[in-house]
């Protein structure tokens, strides 16, 4: 066989590894988020579906998703609505691609501008939420995406800022050389402020609670995808979930030694640490009230970014 | 693809509320925005439907629109019985089904002169108290909805049902009891039940209740959502006749209970808990406290509770002759019934004084200027239920 | 300083609350698997108001005075008094409906009732897809109760 084709078939091989395990990830962590907020509210959440602990309703959601009427308003801007689950989804999967999920090992952990692709594709889902807003025409789905604009703007700052301190300790934009770099000691430690901003403007940047005002249940019934249903409303569920995992993953790569750890493999360290991260959001998120857009543009502009570029100083400083 | 929407027609956006509710113009090409939030909204409360003008997020203008949950009490109240009018009162406001009832069978014995032994007397005052906690307890679920927290509301949920446990034990229903009758109670509490009531009132002091201060209303983000929003002042509340823990969060101390003294309040010592700036933070916090002291004056009711009947002789049919306005501090404030009795067995005219209703008109006082998440804020701190404003 | 303080406050105020859903977490759930476990209701609960059967002659306790009938708000119970053939009132109903759909157990038919006929049962499954089937007849209603007293009487306060 040519090399060509070789290299072509190994990606597809890679590609479709991914996307199986990117949707199995994602009606898993449906699941386990159900379970969660279940056992934080005294209750046993999923059950009857599948014994022990309703198991199956993992795929019962799946199904019921995509067998569900696809309504769509008569006043939508037909061509951006439809389009907006997909620009939505496509980053969320995107992201997996510079994951560095063991040494060498992964879809292309070694891209030396990772992080840079990182933020670059994750703010692409906010073309997808404002088309949503847009297109739903509907003054719900309007005002969450103008928030959704506002925030995401606001959190993608501290988060490249947090990230900054990282890429000057390890001299390196690649995930693959930052996690390398980290065999000794865990970048949390000397970058905890950079930590404490990543964490706060990441779980902005996925609108999850505190930070979910795009959705906002309690003001804007469901903000930005108030109008969609079935597989469409599926997709937004996806990429917020898949952005959940990414963000985690991404997080112990940058601050927690990615797949280092002693005595088991380095994917499931990897694995481990990733679902820590995912654990702890939600966690969060069944914990705390939402916060209210101003505080939050005032939170990232005000707070976040000023400690971003403190915390780069003070990397710089050191490594001087 | 269009980018651009059609300029905002001339016509009139909601013909119930006339021409309050029209597109302005702002200047500047800019325009506010109507909104329509609820009644199928799922920070409403039920059934309310507020008619917003926006100007971006702020509120320019918050019209409340009434009316989906109308069950016309006042004229069914008048082709029935007195003691057959009882559980329809459960219903108007549904979360504090006692304190209703209570307003009306007092009424009647008010109109008829019927003395209730003592035994009922303590009962109804610990049943009041017991009620006003579950109520204050749906509250702060809600509340927390409201600001977008879910698990308080599932905690509160969990405290509740021990309430409704006992309600359950005592009345046999546990939402909607039919408990209280003109002259007394229906039955009395079964053996064990005071102990129980104890141990939940235990509960909700060691427990519940430092459980939710320490998961919500202490929470930074709670205060600082709360606090400084709605401010309602002091004469604001007076002038529209708020009561309940929307008027004391303003900091006017009064409760009809201290006021009228209608069951014998005045043997306990319990404090009125009062706000200082009467925003959405201190009406919270009225209502978290008065969770306390509903508990102590539960603590000392059961202490006084005197052996004898629940139940007054009470002749099978009441032909009272009069007009009567009667009034009880219910969870959401004054619930009163007025009542003209013409020597029959039913009333000639009844009229039910609904806190929520009264409180609802406080919307727009109070909504104006902040922003829609301050606004589902102000909503639940007023705390309606939809029963009760409809009626 | 006061902005360090600020910021404290917070972070504490926020890690305080983590620590209340975490140990609601390692809490066994409160759920009842309704289906699975039954509710446990106590003894006056109010399911929906049956007809008594006097177990020694078999035979209903009403005598169709309709007492029950006139202090019903909601009017969900006909009775109909059953006579011989001459006319004469045989002091027993021929018919007993309630209208469950519209009854909201408030228990006043029980209270008026002066020859201890009616009595409100745990029976709370009443559900069903249609709404005439949910006029319950006298046999309905005496069986309801045979059931929820044999329960009783075997010591349970179950339904």
């Amino acid at each position: 066989m040519p090399e060509w084709l070789v290299a072509a078939l190994w990606a597809v091989l890679k590609a479709s590894i991914a996307l199986a395990f990117i949707g199995l990830n994602f009606i898993f962590l449906v699941w386990l988020e159900r379970k969660v907020s279940a056992r934080i509210q005294y209750r046993v959440g999923p059950y009857r579906v599948g014994k022990p602990h309703g198991w199956l309703q993992l795929f019962a959601d799946a199904i019921k998703m995509f067998s569900k009427e696809d309504v769509m308003p008569a006043a939508a801007d037909r061509w951006v609505w439809a389009a907006a689950p997909v620009v939505a989804f496509t980053p969320a999967v995107l992201l997996f691609v510079i994951l560095p999920v063991g040494p060498n090992f992964g879809v292309q952990p070694d891209f030396n501008l990772g992080l840079l692709f990182l933020s670059a594709v994750s703010s692409f889902t906010l073309f997808g939420i404002f088309m949503a807003g847009w297109g739903s025409n509907n003054k719900y789905s309007l005002l969450g995406a103008m928030r959704a604009v506002a925030q995401l703007m606001a959190y993608e700052i501290p988060l490249v800022l947090a990230v900054l301190g990282v890429v000057m300790l390890a001299g390196s934009l690649s995930l693959q050389d930052i996690v390398e770099a980290q065999k000794d000691y865990w970048f949390v430690f000397p970058q905890f402020l950079g930590f404490i901003v990543f964490l706060i403007a990441a779980i902005a940047e996925l609108n999850r609670t505190p930070f979910d005002l795009a959705e906002g249940e309690s003001e804007l019934v469901a903000g930005y995808f108030t109008e969609y249903s079935g597989i469409r409303w599926g997709m937004f569920m996806f990429a917020e979930y898949t952005n959940l995992f990414t963000m985690s993953a991404i997080a112990a790569s940058l601050f927690f030694g990615g797949w280092n750890g002693p005595i088991l493999p380095p994917v499931a360290w990897f694995l481990i640490k990733t679902y820590a991260f995912v654990l702890l959001a939600m966690w969060i998120r069944w914990t705390l009230p939402r916060i209210r857009i101003d505080q939050l543009l005032d939170l990232g502009w005000k707070f976040l970014v000023p400690v971003g570029l403190f915390n780069i100083l003070i990397t710089g400083l050191f490594l001087v | 693809m269009s980018l651009t929407r059609e300029p905002a027609q001339e016509l009139q956006l909601d013909p119930r509320l006339g021409d309050r509710v029209r597109v302005e113009d702002l200047g500047g090409g800019r325009q506010t925005m109507v909104m329509s939030m609820g009644p199928q909204h799922p920070s409403t409360h039920g059934v309310l439907r507020v008619v917003l003008t926006l100007d971006g997020e702020t509120v320019v203008d918050a019209q409340p629109d009434i009316g989906y949950l109308h069950r016309n009490w006042e004229k069914i109240a008048e082709y029935m019985t007195y003691a057959m009018t009882v559980p329809f009162s459960d219903r108007n406001d549904y979360l504090a089904a006692i304190t209703n009832e209570l307003a009306l069978v007092q009424a009647v014995e008010k109109l008829t002169g019927i003395d209730v032994p003592e035994r009922a007397q303590i009962l109804r005052i610990i049943f009041s108290e017991l009620q006003r906690i579950t109520s204050h307890l749906l509250w702060f679920g809600t509340f927390g909805l409201d600001l977008g927290a879910v698990t308080p509301f599932l905690h509160a949920f969990t405290a509740r049902e021990y309430c409704y446990r006992l309600f359950e034990k005592a009345t046999g229903a546990r939402f909607l009891y039919g408990y209280l009758r003109i002259g007394g109670m229906r039955n009395d509490v079964p053996d064990g039940w005071i102990e129980d009531l104890l141990g939940f009132i235990d509960q909700l002091e060691r427990e519940y209740w430092p459980g939710f201060m320490k998961l919500l209303v202490e929470n930074e983000i709670f205060i600082r959502r709360t606090k400084g929003i709605g401010v309602l002042s002091r004469e604001d509340a007076i002038a529209y006749a708020a009561s309940g823990p929307v008027l004391r969060g303003s900091g006017v101390r009064y409760d009809v209970r201290k006021a009228d003294n209608y069951l014998p309040y005045d043997r306990f010592e319990w404090d009125v808990p009062v706000g200082e700036n009467g925003d959405v933070y201190d009406r919270a916090m009225v209502r978290m406290y008065e969770m306390l002291e509903s508990a102590k004056i539960i603590r000392q009711a059961v202490k006084e509770l005197p052996d004898g009947p629940v139940m007054a002789k009470v002749p099978r049919a009441i032909r009272p002759y009069g007009e009567v306005y009667h009034r009880v501090e219910g969870p959401r404030g004054e619930v009163g019934v007025y009542l003209v009795a013409a020597g029959d067995t039913n009333a000639y005219r009844a009229r039910w004084r609904s806190p929520c209703f009264v409180n609802l008109q406080l919307l727009p006082l109070l909504a104006r200027g902040h922003l829609v998440a301050d606004l589902v804020a102000i909503i639940g701190s007023i705390d309606i239920v939809l029963g009760e404003v409809d009626r | 300083m006061s902005l360090l303080a600020d910021i404290w406050k917070a972070a504490k105020s926020v890690v305080v609350g983590h620590a209340v859903t975490w140990k609601a977490a390692t809490r066994a759930p409160v759920t009842v698997n309704y289906p699975d476990e039954r509710p446990d209701l106590p003894k006056g609960y109010r399911g929906m108001p049956v007809l008594k059967t006097n177990l020694e002659t078999g035979e209903l306790n009403c005598t169709a005075c309709g007492l029950c009938a006139r202090s019903c708000p909601v009017n969900v119970i006909e009775v109909i008094e059953e006579t011989d053939e001459n006319g004469k009132r045989l002091r027993r109903p021929k018919v007993f409906n309630i209208d469950m759909s519209r009854c909201m157990v408030c228990n006043l038919c029980v209270e008026a009732c002066p020859f201890d006929a009616l009595e409100m049962a745990n029976h709370f499954e009443i559900a069903d897809y249609s709404v005439p089937n949910l006029i319950f007849n006298k046999e309905q209603l005496a069986e309801i109760w045979k059931q929820y007293d044999a329960v009783r009487l075997a010591g349970g306060e179950k339904p």
